[in-house]
């Protein structure tokens, strides 16, 4: 009668188990590579920069309600100007100009190794096997439908001969008294 | 108001039926284009997940086209506009924040970051107690917030009041506060940090209303802790902004003031009161009056920093000119300069070169 109880206390003395996550739990076997590190994000000097809001024409404050909250990025070593009006907000808007400044700053310096190529080689290839997949199921699904439709084929065409067959027979019955 | 060139209609006309209706109130094309971008962003949104039985999101949004080719400002159809980092709501009866504001509240903050590293150099007692921030005529309370989100990684301490006569404005402001808190624009901070209070900051009121003067509410809110310089106020605070009705009734009716702005948004925040010439102060003019109130309680608060919202240059002037003729006897401890000065300035902050508004900025010397 005691040895079963010990039993038990050793089982529930035992630590818990950590629980495999279920959302997590993977059913391929090959491993998740991670993606090729892009290299890291130009840094522009503020100095390089004239930043400045531009509101359109006329003058503001309370007598005008304008909306024009575009910004305007000038670098001046590179020469290239960014502006951008994307929102309503002019500190979303100038932030949105700088990245877009130092991706052009980066292409123009780097080339085929800035961060903007390397992001469209990446969606290239993807795309490209994507569109392999793609014929390849096609082709596959084309094979067997050439095979399913050839059965069928055959299927009518047997079908044929006995909706043939059965004329046939009534032909030679009608045939029959006429000979 | 120039007509529009028939050529821009046209090409209005080739884009979408909805295009020459936002013409109407933008003017131009690249502006019309993008509001009617921002309004279908909008429109779009307002439909996800798409309900049934409400009208689809191409039906709202030409309903909110025909709005905008009335007049009604932008901001009222979309319900909010963004103000430095801050989501603002808007609605009819608060005007609306302008991106100038904006800049003027951007550089104020600026100082005051600026002012306290020079005192933290030199030690003074008077670090002891929080930074004060006054905002006279608050409106949507877009100031006294945006300020709270500039200075907030700078200073723990802080009391920001924002004053408004208009009750609407206050129950908008206090809805803002707890708006861009629930967005986590503002730290939670701010709830203990920003209040909003009626008063009437002209003090010319019906003596039937009860609205508080404002003397009464900085004795509560601002009271002096130090009575050791031995001056007579009871208050006082570090930073006074303010942008308060600063236009004349003339410049209301006579073109300059845009349709949209005359039909929509309230005319209590945009003219001052019209108060008797006998009753003004000397050589003031009558849309001056607000600054005539707020330099006074400048001065009575010892605020370290004032920035005043100004309609334009020459406003900006007559207010520096003000300044002067109330402090002749202590003319060396303060540094005025109306912003933006510069060339590089204007142009940074989008101002126009010689028109629009300016700020008048009041620095007291220590």
């Amino acid at each position: 009668m005691l040895r079963p109880r010990s039993w038990l206390g050793a089982l529930q003395a035992l630590p818990r188990l950590p629980r495999l996550s279920t959302q997590h739990r993977s059913f391929s076997i090959t491993p998740i590579l991670p993606a090729k590190p892009l290299p890291p994000r130009l840094k522009i000097n503020d100095a390089d920069l004239t930043v400045s809001y531009l509101k359109g024409t006329g003058p503001g404050g309370q007598k005008i309600n304008k909306t024009n909250s575009a910004v305007q990025i000038i670098h001046h070593p590179s020469g290239i100007v960014v502006k951008c009006q994307a929102t309503r907000s002019r500190s979303q808007n100038a932030k949105t100009a700088r990245s877009l400044l130092a991706d052009k700053i980066e292409q123009k310096e780097k080339g085929g190794e800035s961060r903007v190529a390397l992001k469209a080689e990446v969606a290239r290839k993807k795309k490209a096997s994507k569109m392999k997949k793609t014929r390849r199921k096609y082709r596959d699904l084309e094979g067997k439908e050439g095979e399913v439709l050839e059965e069928g084929l055959e299927e009518a065409e047997e079908g044929l001969e006995e909706a043939q067959a059965v004329p046939k027979v009534g032909g030679s019955g009608e045939k029959g008294p006429a000979s | 108001m120039p007509r529009i060139p028939t050529s821009v209609l046209i090409k209005a006309y080739q884009g979408t039926p909805l295009l020459p209706l936002l013409l109407q109130e933008c003017r131009t094309l690249t502006s019309a284009r993008n509001e009617l971008r921002w309004l279908r962003e909008r429109a779009l949104r307002d439909n996800q997940p798409p309900r049934l039985g409400s009208p689809g999101w191409r039906t709202r949004l030409k309903i909110m086209c025909q709005q905008r080719s009335r007049g009604v400002p932008l901001q009222y159809i979309l319900g909010d506009q963004p103000f430095g980092d801050l989501e603002i709501l808007c609605q009819r009866g608060v005007l609306i924040p302008r991106s100038d504001t904006e800049s003027f509240t951007f550089q104020a903050a600026h100082l005051i970051r600026q002012m306290a590293l020079e005192s933290n150099d030199t030690p003074s007692p008077r670090r002891q107690r929080p930074l004060r921030v006054l905002d006279l005529c608050t409106g949507t309370g877009c100031i006294a917030l945006l300020l709270h989100a500039l200075l907030a990684p700078n200073f723990e301490d802080m009391q920001i009041l924002g004053v408004d006569i208009s009750p609407t404005a206050l129950t908008l402001a206090q809805k803002n506060l707890a708006h861009n808190m629930h967005l986590d624009l503002l730290t939670n901070r701010a709830v203990t940090q920003v209040h909003f209070h009626r008063a009437d900051v002209l003090g010319v009121g019906d003596e039937s209303e009860s609205v508080p003067k404002i003397q009464e509410v900085l004795r509560e809110y601002f009271p002096r802790l130090e009575n050791s310089d031995g001056s007579a106020s009871e208050f006082e605070c570090d930073l006074l902004i303010s942008n308060p009705p600063y236009i004349s009734t003339a410049d209301f009716r006579n073109g300059t003031t845009s349709r949209s702005v005359r039909r929509f948004e309230p005319q209590l925040a945009l003219v001052p009161p019209n108060t008797p010439q006998s009753e003004m102060p000397d050589g003031c003019n009558v849309e001056d009056v607000f600054y005539h109130r707020i330099l006074t309680l400048s001065l009575q608060s010892q605020s370290k920093l004032t920035v005043l919202e100004c309609g334009d240059i020459m406003q900006a002037r007559r207010v520096v000119a003000m300044y002067q003729a109330m402090t002749t006897d202590q003319a060396k401890e303060f540094t005025m300069e109306v912003w933006p000065n510069s060339e590089h300035d204007l142009a940074a902050h989008g101002f126009h070169p010689h028109d629009g508004s300016r700020c008048v900025i009041i620095q007291r010397a220590r």
